[in-house]
């Protein structure tokens, strides 16, 4: 994946971004997310403890750990989902392009508009699959073409082909896996900076999963993608980095996937990983 | 071994199974029995009012013949052709939807907008929806479509006011019109915009304009028509725009995007055929009619207390539509704005929170409360606090809003709660607000939900009889509510009354009758409320 990182496609990020993106020499890639000691609560239970990670533009990072371990509480935290939880608080920072994502004048609607997300259970809209790709375009009044902006994420989600004869059928009629890449289209078509995924795969079967992985590869050319995975080999084979969160939703050790997996610091991280705990 | 028992031999029926297996069908026989004995009882019910109504006993042998040779005999044998096509028989129930739907639509606009004065209605219904359409076209030319979605509601609103206001200035020089134009306004007008829009959707915008100028000149014809031949042009203006208009669309679609069904279309006229020719042939050969309670005199006449063959109900069906009508505009607003609220606005935790917990527990409680005891509640808000008038469209309209507002709420909670929650997490996802998020895909999805709990909610409040007692609604009258702060009566109220008449025939012909009409405009809103269900559920 190397070779194909210097140039994303949309240059736009929040307000002061563009400095930076600017010197991007070769394979040293800049910081796109970065946790500044983040905690968490659900009302007294405490979710993540002191997370502070940086996580590089155009990688896959992949987030692993045992359920109840905070990983998909630390994805939902990178673009304000966890807002609509009543009884979610939040301290420490997470900044995106620089900027605190909960600073009073960061408006989480339009942060969702940057970083999209794809959830475990495919969960296309009851609608066509033409309105399910445009949802994002609509709602965000884009203008221009947007049966091509269709075409193209269907495209790109690699579903164009099986499903360019029914654009107007509903998006429920498909199969799982198609669902899923539906979703991702849809994730897609609005041109978000990063797509986070919350173990997009653990619903689909073995064929349809690995159709997935093929397209995150591809994905990250264009974007940042930052995955919840419970699959180890799938976090070893698709992932650039890798963090492993351990109960207590305490980052444990976030380094290159292959130091993770090959020869990991910490020995609780290695129980893990060969399956002696968790 | 032989001692011991295999795994083969533990296969079979023990006595203990058996013990089951009896339990079992003992507890499906009592509920089958329990089933009977409801839909048994509802039966005899139904048989016996319709019976005392229509009086069978009463009409010849030959009577019967004839209309089984011609109604019941070609409609069965139509319905067996049909019951091995799908496709006719989808055809047919669409037709039969379409041809009745549209009858009875057409009907009820020409009886309560002649109740209610086609001027006044005209007057109102062109203020309220000017603005609007001004909103839109400013909409259209700008591009800017950020600010005007919540113009349109305050423009209505703005416009009903205004037309309230200058009511005395504006209706001298619309009173100079003929009444049909206000009828072609009414009718005419919005069903041509229907159609041209729909055929614009499907062959473009000439195609459009063109089918809409059609159904203009026809409506035009008709009422030039009828002028020269001297009958009512107002009914026919109605008629021809509000039926012909869109069942003719409906089922010249369906013959021609459809040509596996399309023979389904002639459900309906086989049994409206039928029953005419059977009508015919009685009359040519004068058999013996049986001596019905259900004529068009009690449909169309208004109330005669002394002979039971001149009483009809026609202002008390008008009176129960208006009512029934009002109360809809009054209460649906409300009650699924609340629901909305408490559903996807109101947060958990917090003083809100609290307070919408208690509210909820206490509209679930609302919903159980005797109507009559709503009765008191309007009497003492509409007459005591209000000083309305004694029995009017308006008090009654809104004392049996009050008693279906929590049905409608619950019902519309019920429904937002059934969309799924990953839904809504996929919208605010994409970075749609909460707004979008409720319009483009939390309320399209509760809509049919919503639509059956609200169109039942209708068909509880026009049977209701108890609270219109209670605000002193008049039980007789003899004309039709001529507006909203006018008195009316309803049906089931002349019901109760003349169910007290002293003469047998009242009792035992008319008050049956009286409640076949009821029960069947009941009917009718249930099976509104299943189509639109279906129809929505279909597209999903």
């Amino acid at each position: 994946m190397s070779e194909s990182d210097t140039s994303p496609k949309i240059q736009t990020t929040i307000e002061t971004g563009d400095e930076e993106s600017k010197r991007d020499p070769l394979n040293v890639r800049d910081t796109i997310i970065e946790a500044l000691d983040l905690d968490v609560y659900y009302g007294d239970e405490q979710a993540l403890d002191g997370v502070s990670m940086e996580i590089l533009e155009h990688e896959v990072t992949a987030l692993i750990g045992p359920s109840g371990c905070g990983k998909s509480t630390f994805l939902r935290c990178i673009n304000r989902m966890n807002d609509m939880i009543d009884v979610c608080r939040i301290e420490g920072g997470v900044e995106f392009a620089g900027k605190n994502v909960y600073a009073d004048e960061v408006d989480p609607v339009a942060l969702r508009r940057k970083i999209g997300i794809v959830f475990q259970k495919p969960n296309p809209f009851p609608k066509s699959i033409r309105e399910n790709v445009a949802y994002g375009l609509k709602i965000q009044g884009y203008d221009g073409d947007i049966d091509a902006r269709v075409e193209e994420s269907l495209k790109r989600a690699a579903l164009w082909d099986e499903v360019k004869d029914q654009l107007d059928s509903s998006g429920l009629d498909l199969s799982g896996g198609q669902q899923q890449r539906l979703c991702i289209a849809r994730a897609i078509a609005p041109d978000p900076e990063i797509i986070l995924m919350d173990e997009p795969t653990s619903a689909l079967d073995p064929v349809a999963a690995s159709k997935i992985e093929d397209l995150i590869d591809e994905l990250v050319e264009d974007y940042t993608v930052i995955i919840v995975t419970h699959n180890m080999q799938q976090a070893a084979r698709i992932s650039d980095k890798t963090a492993v969160f351990l109960t207590g939703g305490e980052l444990v050790e976030y380094d290159d996937t292959n130091k993770i997996f090959e020869n990991p610091d910490d020995d609780r991280v290695e129980d893990y990983i060969t399956g002696k705990f968790g | 071994m032989a001692a011991e028992e295999s795994t083969s031999d533990q296969l079979g029926r023990s006595t203990a199974l058996r013990i089951q297996h009896l339990k079992g069908r003992l507890f499906e026989v009592a509920l089958v029995a329990a089933t009977l004995v409801g839909i048994v009882s509802l039966l005899a019910l139904f048989a016996q009012i319709s019976s005392d109504a229509f009086q069978p006993g009463s009409a010849s042998a030959t009577w019967f013949l004839v209309y089984l040779g011609t109604l019941v005999a070609p409609t069965a044998a139509f319905t067996l052709y049909a019951r091995r096509r799908p496709a006719v028989r989808e055809t047919n129930a669409l037709a039969f939807a379409a041809v009745f739907g549209g009858l009875l639509f057409s009907f009820v606009i020409y009886a309560v907008v002649d109740a209610l004065s086609p001027y006044d209605v005209f007057t109102y219904v062109f203020f309220a929806s000017l603005p609007p359409a001004l909103v839109v076209a400013y909409d259209r030319m700008t591009d800017d479509r950020t600010y005007t979605g919540p113009a349109i509601p305050a423009s209505m609103i703005v416009g009903i006011s205004v037309a309230a206001l200058l009511y005395d200035l504006i209706r001298g020089p619309i009173g100079i019109a003929a009444e049909w134009i206000m009828y072609f306004g009414l009718v005419t007008v919005p069903a041509a915009l229907l159609i041209g829009a729909l055929t614009a959707s499907r062959r473009g915008r000439r195609s459009g304009v063109i089918a809409g100028g059609v159904v203009v000149i026809g409506g035009l014809a008709v009422a030039v028509a009828s002028i020269v031949t001297g009958t009512n042009a107002s009914f026919l203006v109605v008629f021809f725009s509000a039926f012909v208009v869109p069942t003719g669309y409906v089922l010249w679609r369906s013959v021609r995007t459809d040509p596996e069904g399309r023979t389904g279309v002639a459900g309906p006229f086989i049994l409206l055929g039928g029953a005419l020719l059977g009508a015919v042939i009685v009359g040519r050969f004068g058999i013996q009619n049986p001596d019905t309670f259900l004529t068009p005199t009690l449909l169309l006449d208004s109330w005669d207390g002394l002979t039971a063959s001149e009483a009809g109900v026609y202002p008390q069906i008008v009176g129960s539509i208006v009512i029934v009508g009002f109360m809809a505009v009054l209460a649906f607003p409300v009650g699924i704005g609340a629901a909305i609220y408490l559903e996807e606005y109101a947060p958990d935790t917090g003083l809100r929170g609290r307070l919408a917990t208690l509210l909820e527990v206490n509209i679930s409680n609302l919903a159980g409360v005797p109507s009559v005891v709503y009765g008191l509640l309007g009497l003492a808000l509409f007459r005591r606090t209000l000083g309305f008038g004694t029995g009017i469209v308006f008090s009654a309209a809104g004392t049996l809003g009050l008693l279906i507002l929590p049905i409608v709420i619950v019902s519309t909670q019920e429904a937002l709660r059934s969309v799924p929650d990953s839904l809504r997490q996929g919208s605010y996802g994409m970075g749609a607000s909460r707004w979008q998020t409720l319009r483009e895909v939390v309320l399209p999805e509760a809509i049919p939900g919503t639509l059956t709990g609200t169109i039942l909610a209708l068909a509880r409040a026009i049977g209701e009889t108890a609270p219109l007692v209670i605000i002193a609604v008049a039980t007789t009258k003899y004309s039709p509510p001529s507006g909203l702060f006018s008195s009316a009566t309803a049906l089931p109220l002349q019901i109760f009354a003349a169910s007290a008449n002293a003469k047998p025939e009242f009792r035992h012909g008319v008050v049956p009758a009286a409640a076949v009409v009821l029960l069947i405009l009941m009917l009718l809103m249930n099976a509104t409320a299943i189509v639109i269900r279906n129809k929505y559920g279909r597209e999903n």
